[in-house]
């Protein structure tokens, strides 16, 4: 589904080189609920930008669904965000001048779909996410978590195979949050790929996999058992010696 | 696939911004229309043909102090000499010199009783001789020129004749062949029409009767002459005429020396300064719309920066992003267009009825429509082409 080998980043700028992503390796299968965690400025948005198609990378190699995306056009790769590709970010990135409707409308169109089939998926969406009645809504009149909830609606509405998610409870208090996270968790069941990045150590726990991004590296546990308990601990942790010595415990 | 009904939508939401905006293209759109309608307007005044070879004419005025000369006799003497000089075409006396603001003009009655009969058009009264067709470059198109012999010395003659403007012609006698007709002086003179020109321009550039113009066979040898001879010939005519004249006699003085292109030229100063300042304050207004609108889009795409990143990590291409921009302004324009295109015909009956000017044509609103469309694309275009250029990465980047 996802296959990324020695996938690396570098920011240049003026006066420093950043290696965002180093040797990045990655694979995600079908179906997966995926959970990234790790330290602040390791590497996990960059991870989700280029898994997404929204930047590109320096070196390496990344498969989509088994299409070699090293290399697209712009227009290739916005008609593969908007087909195979669903986002949720973590300040909603709904646009305030829209009401929730016209939100969930706007992939639809660049798609090209006409008015009714629109008006279907907008319909099915909200209702999935529990908002089938607030349709005319502007996006303020909404609390965090519904517009969050209004987002994934909109990730939805283009049956994405993949639904790409940076922190996407990081604005909500925990009732909110976890609200989110059962949404995700039924998307998931129903078929989709998640892959989410996440600072809280309960919600990354509920994932089927966690991945670790420390200084730009994966360290993949591959953890499928619900037992695991240092997941919190390699949260705090920025030391990727602590970390593995946590793991070989 | 231009998307009209969400841009609509949020442009209806978020009011303050455009709403500044379409009421300066409002007033742009009006003021733009009616002051290229009367660009429009004056141009066409000032381009209308006199029937004149303008730029060849040359004219001056001649004032004898001597108490001994017989003028009548000077006047045809100096005539005499002005047609002998190198490189003239043609000379002669007149009365009056056309497009030059000051004149003679009068009307006459169409039959013998001054007071049952209608009246001509006002008209310019010129006298001239049997040289002031050649001089003038006018073009006979009916009957004939007057014959040497026919000039009178004044106006006392009581049977005269006259060559007349076709548009004069056409005005009195709209079916049938001006010559031959006779025009009535009050009781005592009568004036036969012999021939017709094709065009004539009066003295007067701003009066409705410019184009009516009749000349009288009377070699009216008071002060004004016209000489004509190639433009480049000019100057050393004009030192010629001094030179050939004072010899002829000292006592004398030569003055104005013109062409009609100057004196037309001044006579249409207002006219032109009047184009100028109006075609300043087209292109500012023009200008102005255009800073305006690049100057909301550029708000628009810094306000907007992290929606447009969201628009294309949701599947926007480049080009729908520089369409969004296009369409929304679009949307102002044709909004500002048709609000200003109203406006502009209320301008445009309020300048007729204080000004009386003529009737605003509509394609001028029009016209500055397109030309405002236009101005938006370019003005739109560089500014969205930047925002297309911001990554789909900002929805994720920026807070
Ligand atoms: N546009 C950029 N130019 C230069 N450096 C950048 C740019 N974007 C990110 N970086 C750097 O790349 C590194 C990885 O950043 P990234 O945003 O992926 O971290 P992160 O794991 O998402 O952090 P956080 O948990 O705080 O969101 C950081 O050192 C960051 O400063
Ligand atoms: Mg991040």
């Amino acid at each position: 589904m996802l296959s990324m080998k020695n996938v690396s980043k570098v920011f240049k700028t003026d006066l420093v080189e950043t290696h965002a992503l180093r040797d990045f390796n990655l694979e995600v299968n079908e179906g997966e609920f995926v959970a990234v965690t790790g330290p602040s400025g390791s590497g996990k948005t960059t991870f989700l930008n280029i898994a997404g198609l929204l930047e590109g990378f320096t070196h390496g190699d990344y498969f989509l669904d088994g299409i070699n995306v090293s290399n697209l056009s712009d227009n290739k790769s916005a008609t593969i965000r908007n087909e195979k590709i669903g986002f949720i970010f973590q300040g909603f990135n709904l646009i305030p001048d829209l009401n929730l409707a016209e939100n969930i409308e706007v992939p639809l169109r660049y798609r090209g779909f006409n008015a009714k089939e629109r008006q279907r998926r907008v319909q099915e969406a909200l209702e999935q996410v529990g908002l089938a009645s607030r349709l005319k809504h502007l996006p303020t009149q909404l609390s965090g978590g519904q517009q969050q909830r209004v987002a994934i609606a909109r990730a939805l509405a283009g049956e994405p195979r993949f639904l790409l998610a940076d922190e996407p409870t990081g604005n909500l208090d925990s009732l909110m949050a976890r609200q989110v996270m059962e949404l995700l968790e039924n998307i998931n069941q129903a078929g989709t790929t998640i892959i989410m990045v996440t600072h809280d150590p309960e919600l990354a726990r509920r994932a089927q996999r966690n991945i670790q991004i420390v200084d730009g590296q994966v360290c993949d546990f591959t953890m499928y058992h619900q037992g695991y308990r240092h997941v919190s601990d390699i949260n705090a942790a920025t030391d990727i010696d602590k970390l593995v010595a946590n793991a070989d415990r | 696939m231009l998307h009209i009904k969400p841009i609509l939508s949020s442009l209806l939401r978020s009011k303050s911004g455009p709403i500044l905006l379409l009421i300066q293209i409002i007033l742009s759109v009006a003021i733009v229309a009616n002051a290229s309608f009367i660009i429009q307007e004056r141009l066409a005044l000032m381009q209308r043909d006199s029937g004149i070879k303008e730029s060849e004419v040359l004219t001056f005025s001649l004032f004898n102090f001597d108490p001994l000369i017989d003028k009548t006799a000077q006047n045809k003497i100096d005539q005499q000499i002005l047609r002998g000089l190198p490189n003239v075409i043609d000379a002669t006396s007149t009365n009056m010199l056309p497009l030059s603001g000051g004149g003679w003009s009068s009307t006459l009655k169409l039959g013998p009783d001054p007071d049952s009969t209608k009246s001509t058009p006002q008209f310019a009264m010129y006298l001239g001789t049997d040289h002031t067709i050649e001089t003038l470059g006018l073009k006979l198109i009916e009957g004939r020129n007057f014959y040497p012999h026919e000039l009178k010395d004044s106006l006392d003659s009581p049977s005269r004749l006259a060559i007349i403007s076709s548009v004069l012609a056409k005005a009195i006698w709209p079916d049938e062949s001006a010559l031959g007709k006779v025009l009535y002086e009050g009781k005592d003179a009568q004036i036969t029409v012999i021939g017709v020109v094709e065009k004539l321009q009066g003295a007067w550039i701003d009066s409705s009767s410019l184009e009516n113009s009749v000349i009288q066979n009377v070699d009216y040898g008071s002060s004004s002459y016209m000489v004509r001879a190639k433009s480049e010939f000019h100057a050393e005519l004009k030192d010629a005429i001094k030179k050939a004249l004072l010899a002829e006699n000292p006592n004398r003085v030569l003055d104005g020396f013109k062409s009609i292109e100057a004196l037309k030229d001044s006579s249409y100063r207002d006219h032109k300064l009047m184009i100028t300042v109006l075609t300043m304050m087209v292109v500012l207004l023009l200008l102005i719309t255009s800073l305006g609108l690049t100057g909301m889009v550029m708000f628009n795409i810094q306000r907007r920066t992290k929606q447009i990143g969201t628009r294309r990590a949701l599947g926007a291409k480049k080009r729908n992003i520089i369409s969004y921009f296009l369409v929304e302004n679009y949307l102002i324009c044709l909004a500002g267009g048709v609000l200003g295109g109203l406006l502009a015909i209320q301008l445009g009956q309020q300048l007729m009825k204080i000004y009386s000017l003529p009737m605003l044509e509509l394609s001028y609103p029009l016209f500055t429509v397109a030309g405002l469309f236009i101005v938006t694309t370019l003005a739109v275009y560089l500014p969205a082409r930047k925002a297309a250029n911001i990554s789909p990465a900002t929805a994720t980047r920026s807070v």
